[in-house]
């Protein structure tokens, strides 16, 4: 199989279970250059081990991935370096906690990309800027909102140049008065042009940026589309009755 | 004499002593760093068999008295031909002993440390040893401070069972004053005092280091999330 040029993400027939309950059943999906995708389905379907086992910080069981026509789940593949250009962003943000804002962007700069603490330090400033974040550049996470910590996040990722972001639930740890910043990076993200694949219930968002909405349920993809197609006439009564509760709490 | 007279005597001599103690504590506790940072990061991370190596270790040593240990590899490896002197018997057995223990602070330490953190590192392209070098170990240092306090006073008091290898460490010097002056109460009282103005010191030192790398902003996170 030769995955297209303009393909981002290619995923075939993944498969991975948690003991004895199988969590993805054979899902394949592909993701062009550009494209913002979004996740949907009732919890425990295993939209964030979808996510988890693009970057192989879940390991599937079978199947097969590939970012950039690299194949990831070939033991063979230098997983460290693959890693570096997939942009990963949690639920529960995970900066690290012992390091300022600015040292959290940087990290990975001088660590990973071997940059000189210089460079990285300019670039990490962009990257705070770039979230609204660059007077908080001296703050520990401590110090901040759970908004500003999924900016920093967004900027710590943002600044490894990444070919893909994988949002998994970025916002559903906040106050809902702190979403809508973490939502205004996303968008302007997207309007750039970032690849992104995003678990979220977020269905205004989904509506206005999304070129795609996946619905996946029991392990599988049910339905996907177009959001004005998802959103507005779902072929599924399933994907119509799942819509209709999350856009009743939104 | 009275008691000033022989103060003016003992206090030099027991100080000698407490140098001793102190030697063999910080020796101790440098060996048993060595042996808990590595020994942790094996029971967190390592291999199932190297998990269980580290557990079994921990078992044996918290399991028998440091005097145990100690008359092992002084009197006991001699009968196969090894021989240490007293001092070096001591470092090896407290070592070895503080090891297990600082293990356990260790681990607690890193497992203190939410998933998200080691996650976080791995998904910007650190490998393993980077995440935990970089991500894990400055968090677990700075969590591991309040129990390792906790292992430096018992290190200081454990080392006076070197009496017992006649080490002339603080208890020994004691034994020689009572024996020559015949005033245990005096003598004993006094070596307890030292060993609590020093313990005193030192918890309070190590409590001013804890302050001090305290990450700013954390006391307030962690109210936050309970």
């Amino acid at each position: 199989m030769d995955p297209k040029t303009n393909s981002i993400i290619k995923i075939e027939d993944l498969h991975k279970s948690y003991g004895q309950e199988e969590v993805l059943k054979g899902v394949s999906m592909e993701i062009a250059e550009r494209e913002v995708v979004i996740l949907v389905g009732p919890s425990g379907t295993g939209k964030s081990t979808l996510l988890r086992c693009i970057n192989q910080l879940t390991t599937p069981d079978s199947g097969h991935v590939w970012v950039r026509d690299v194949e990831l789940t070939d033991p063979k593949t230098n997983i460290d370096l693959a890693r570096q250009h997939i942009g990963m962003v949690f639920q529960s943000f995970n900066l690290f906690n012992h390091l300022t804002a600015l040292d959290n962007v940087m990290l990975g700069l001088i660590h990973v990309l071997k940059q000189d603490k210089e460079a990285a330090r300019e670039k990490a400033m962009l990257e705070l800027e770039r979230v609204g974040l660059a007077n908080k550049h001296m703050n520990y996470p401590g110090q901040l909102s759970g908004g500003q910590k999924q900016r920093v996040a967004i900027a710590r990722s943002l600044a490894m140049e990444p070919v893909v972001m994988l949002f998994d639930e970025p916002t559903s740890a906040l106050d809902p008065e702190l979403i809508g910043e973490v939502l205004v990076v996303m968008k302007d993200l997207a309007l750039e042009g970032m690849t992104m694949l995003c678990v979220t219930h977020e269905i205004g968002f989904a509506r206005d940026v999304s070129t795609r909405i996946v619905f996946m349920e029991h392990g599988n993809i049910v339905e996907q589309g177009p959001p004005s197609k998802i959103l507005n006439n779902p072929s599924l009564e399933r994907t119509k009755q799942f819509l209709g509760k999350i856009s009743d709490l939104h | 004499m009275d008691y000033i007279t022989y103060l003016s005597i003992a206090i030099p001599k027991l100080f000698a002593g407490l140098l001793i103690s102190f030697k063999v504590t910080f020796v101790s506790l440098g060996i048993g760093l060595l042996i808990g940072v590595p020994a942790a990061f094996a029971r967190v991370y390592g291999p199932k068999w190297m998990k269980n190596l580290v557990i079994a270790f921990i078992e044996v040593i918290r399991g028998t008295p440091a005097l145990v240990q100690l008359f092992l590899v002084y009197y006991g490896l001699p009968q196969f031909g090894v021989t240490f002197s007293a001092l070096t018997s001591a470092y090896i057995a407290l070592g070895l002993n503080s090891g297990a223990y600082q293990t356990e602070y260790f681990r607690g330490a890193i497992q203190a440390i939410s998933s998200g953190q080691m996650e976080a590192a791995r998904s910007i392209g650190m490998t393993r040893m980077q995440a935990i070098r970089l991500v894990i170990l400055p968090q677990a240092f700075r969590l591991v401070i309040p129990a390792w306090s906790n292992e430096v006073v018992s290190m200081i008091k454990i080392s006076s069972i070197l009496y017992l290898v006649a080490v002339p460490e603080m208890m020994t010097v004691a034994r020689e004053l009572y024996a020559r002056y015949f005033n245990p109460f005096q003598t004993y009282i006094t070596v307890g005092v030292v060993y609590l103005i020093i313990i005193s010191i030192i918890t309070y030192l190590l409590g001013s280091i804890e302050k001090k790398m305290k990450i700013p902003g954390m006391e307030l996170d962690k109210r936050s999330m309970q």
